[in-house]
């Protein structure tokens, strides 16, 4: 049997991959990637947690809510990425460093 | 479970049932819609299923809190913040209505979308298990992401959208895992199952404290709170001015609420750990929102950042922790509500008048007052709210959670409180005095632009939130009994 | 198995072999998605985590959501984002650094925030695993039920949430 820890330093190993893509990258797209990366270390905690027993077995908490943060995943990239699109027929780049109309 | 379960309480949801069911009214609608005058029916029905949701909470008002299916109660708490973000629904719509070009051609995306906010927003209120608070959360965040965007004659607001969307979205993860951590730690997603296994020694405490930490840079996103509120004036400024008055408000209100009732019920056995921590957050959060905001020249910014304060403000009653602080937190909510919407109202009828576009810049404010003298008197009372100047709603918001605080034990949190106050009286001020009793600098162009005279809907809304404003101030008693606070 | 600093390793049963080898790949895989310099090569990289932590499902015995992962995230979001990465071509191949000039504090918060998270899953004392799983049938039919019971509230909601993405992505997309 693989110990809970292991499966709780997966998820933060790929946490921060996340974190420091979303924050580092300049390219709008590959900000997502990142912050898809955290969605995916968020559900292997749920299910982790569910499968070690935090609550009854019966209990399926953590299998329901990583279901739903897949389907809601799914929602929240295509908006991202319809709203890049849109900003990328706008301005022909989607470097967010280039993007500043809005500093001031 | 037995399934005829599903139906007892249901009533919990029924203003949410209500809007979910007039969205899809809408939509039909739309699609049936010929020609471009039929926006201004989407408009009229939005607002009329917004109205419907207010009746429908009002039906559902004073009854003994009942939850629904472990997700969802119907407490003061609930309802409060429900009437507050109905209302700013409404008065958004009124605003948007003949506001740009895209809503003639796209009204039915717009209104529904707004709707669909105004859903997320009261669930947030209502949610008692993490599941459906984030659900509510991510609904409200994407609608506005989207809205925010709308104003596609602006390359500004999409480009406000899509940095919006990267922010929020980047929040959002952090609010999961904490509910993962959370989880982890109670061993469920039910708020008072968390307490009681928590409480009675069970589940791993040591999980709580990195949980609280990462949800609290989720909330901070949401109702931006100082280091996190970076992206707040950047997204105000771009967004279609009318989304910017409902989202400021909304945002609060539903972020606000879902972040006390997950703190007051699922995790009241570590206040001692976390209401520190906050402190010190609300201390930052209203220190850098008021000493930025005085260095501001758009007007909008300048709200963006009266914004934050604010949000330091309400997150005082938060540290206090206690039922009182939670009314407390509703009533100014409400009095925000509507002083802040007025505000922006104002800011959009200028921004007619000046000719500009998304935005007004303070030093145009000078000698307003001779030129629009409505309008000016207007701004006034929302300013000298704002900045919590008796008898207006503000100050008594204020006084509510100052109050609550002191209670709880928050004297030094309270004085840090009021300094701040006094600070922000110096920017809201400052544009009365501009207005009232400056000179254009140069006269001479901006004399002869006719005026345009602000839409019907845009003076309505002006009216009701002066009229709100003021009588909030004078009969304070009766709306402090109206909105209670948590489990009341 | 003593490794240096008095680290002490227990030698793996073949279970746990499996999942380190899964879950190695799942992280390099990950760190590449963040590190490549070509988006495309990231988004293969992406692909791959998802179809590492689809794996580290099954080795929760949560074979549902395995097939949810790969159906949603590979079938879906994944090339949602190759199609939008060849939609905005001209980004493919960075003319400058893909990183922004905040990379250095990033990285540096990025590791501590990995430390953090690290010394306190190592610090606590973990329950073992749960008893066994029930058959998966029934865990799967067990998992329907509750949607339409005990969270009902979140699925329903989650309708409402896709309806607007529909509605949103449409209108964004459509030409002004």
């Amino acid at each position: 049997m693989v110990p809970l820890s292991w499966y709780l330093m997966l998820a933060a190993f790929l946490f921060s991959c996340g974190l420091y893509g979303a924050l580092a990258r300049r390219n709008a797209i590959a900000m997502l990637m990142g912050i898809e990366l955290m969605l995916n270390a968020a559900n292997i905690n749920l299910v982790a947690f569910w499968r070690h027993g935090v609550g009854p077995m019966e209990d399926l908490t953590g299998q329901a809510f990583a279901v739903l943060i897949i389907g809601l995943a799914a929602a929240e990239a295509a908006v991202g990425l319809a709203l890049i699109i849109a900003v990328y027929r706008e301005r022909r780049t989607i470097d967010v460093d280039e993007l500043d109309l809005l500093s001031g | 479970m037995d399934t005829a379960l599903l139906f007892d309480n249901a009533v919990v949801l029924l203003p949410e049932l209500v809007l979910a069911v007039g969205v899809m009214v809408l939509m039909m609608v739309d699609i049936g819609r010929r020609g471009q005058n039929g926006s201004q029916l989407l408009a009229g029905l939005s607002v009329a299923i917004l109205l419907l949701g207010i009746g429908a909470s009002v039906m559902i008002w004073g009854r003994a809190p009942v939850e629904y299916l472990d997700g969802a109660i119907s407490d003061g708490f609930a309802l409060s913040v429900r009437l507050v973000i109905l209302i700013a629904g409404v008065l958004g719509v009124l605003l948007s209505r003949n506001w740009f070009p895209a809503i003639e051609r796209q009204g039915g995306a717009f209104y529904s979308l707004h709707l669909l906010a105004v859903i997320g927003m009261m669930l947030m209120g209502t949610a008692t298990n993490l599941i459906v608070l984030f659900i509510a959360l991510e609904i409200f965040s994407l609608a506005l992401y989207i809205l925010s965007g709308f104003y596609r004659e602006n390359a500004r607001s999409i480009e406000a959208a899509m940095k919006y969307f990267l922010l929020g979205a980047f929040a959002s993860t952090f609010f999961v895992y904490g509910c993962a951590l959370l989880y982890g730690a109670g061993g469920s997603s039910k708020f008072t199952q968390i307490h009681e296994t928590l409480a009675t020694g069970g589940g791993n405490p040591s999980l709580v404290l990195p949980g609280i930490a990462l949800l609290l840079v989720g909330f901070g996103f949401k109702v931006s709170l100082v280091p996190f509120h970076m992206w707040t004036p950047d997204v105000y400024q771009g967004a279609p001015t009318p989304v910017t008055a409902f989202m400021s408000v909304g945002t609060k209100a539903a972020a606000f609420a879902g972040f006390f009732r997950l703190m007051m019920t699922a995790l009241p056995s570590f206040h001692d750990q976390w209401a520190m921590p906050l402190a010190i957050l609300a201390v930052l959060t209203m220190t850098v929102g008021n000493l930025t905001a005085l260095r501001q020249s758009s007007v909008k910014r300048m709200l963006a950042y009266s914004g934050i304060a604010h949000a330091g403000n309400i997150l005082i009653a938060l540290v206090a922790g206690t039922a009182a602080a939670s009314s407390a937190a509703a009533f100014y909510l409400f009095a925000y509500a509507f002083m802040n919407i007025g505000a922006f109202t104002v800011t959009i009828a200028l921004e007619r008048q000046y000719g500009n576009e998304n935005d007004v810049e303070q030093s145009r404010l000078a000698g307003a007052a001779e030129r629009f003298p409505v309008l000016a008197a207007a701004m006034a009372i929302f300013m000298l709210s704002l900045s919590g100047i008796p008898p207006l709603a503000g100050f008594f918001g204020k006084f509510l959670v100052f109050k609550a605080a002191v209670e709880a034990g928050w004297a030094w949190l309270v004085v840090i409180g009021v300094l701040n106050s006094a600070v922000s009286a110096y920017y809201y001020l400052r544009i009365v005095v501009a207005m009232y009793f400056q000179q254009p600098e140069q006269a001479g162009d901006e004399k002869e632009q006719p005026f345009v005279p602000a839409s019907r809907s845009s003076v309505f809304v002006v009216v009701v939130s002066v009229l709100a404003v003021v009588v909030i101030g004078l009969q304070p008693g009766l709306w402090a009994d109206l909105l209670r606070g948590l489990g009341q | 198995m003593q490794l240096p600093l008095g680290i002490e390793v227990p030698i793996p049963t073949f279970e746990q072999f499996v999942f380190i080898q899964v879950a190695l790949l799942t992280a390099v895989a990950g760190l590449a998605v963040v590190i490549s310099r070509n988006l495309f090569h990231s988004a293969l990289a992406l692909t791959l985590t998802f179809f590492g932590v689809a794996g580290v499902y099954v080795f929760l015995e949560a074979e549902f959501l395995a097939v949810s992962q790969v159906l949603v995230y590979v079938g879906a979001i994944a090339m949602l984002i190759a199609f939008a990465i060849m939609l905005t071509r001209s980004m493919m191949y960075g003319r400058t650094s893909p990183l922004n000039n905040q990379w250095g504090k990033s990285s540096l918060f990025a590791f501590l925030f990995f430390i953090g998270l690290l010394a306190f899953a190592r610090a606590t004392p973990w329950p073992a695993a749960g008893e066994e799983v029930v058959a998966d049938e029934a865990l799967i039919g067990a998992l329907g039920r509750e949607f339409v019971t005990t969270y009902v509230i979140a699925f329903e909601v989650l309708g409402l949430l896709l309806l607007l993405a529909l509605v949103g992505a449409v209108m964004l997309a459509r030409d002004r």
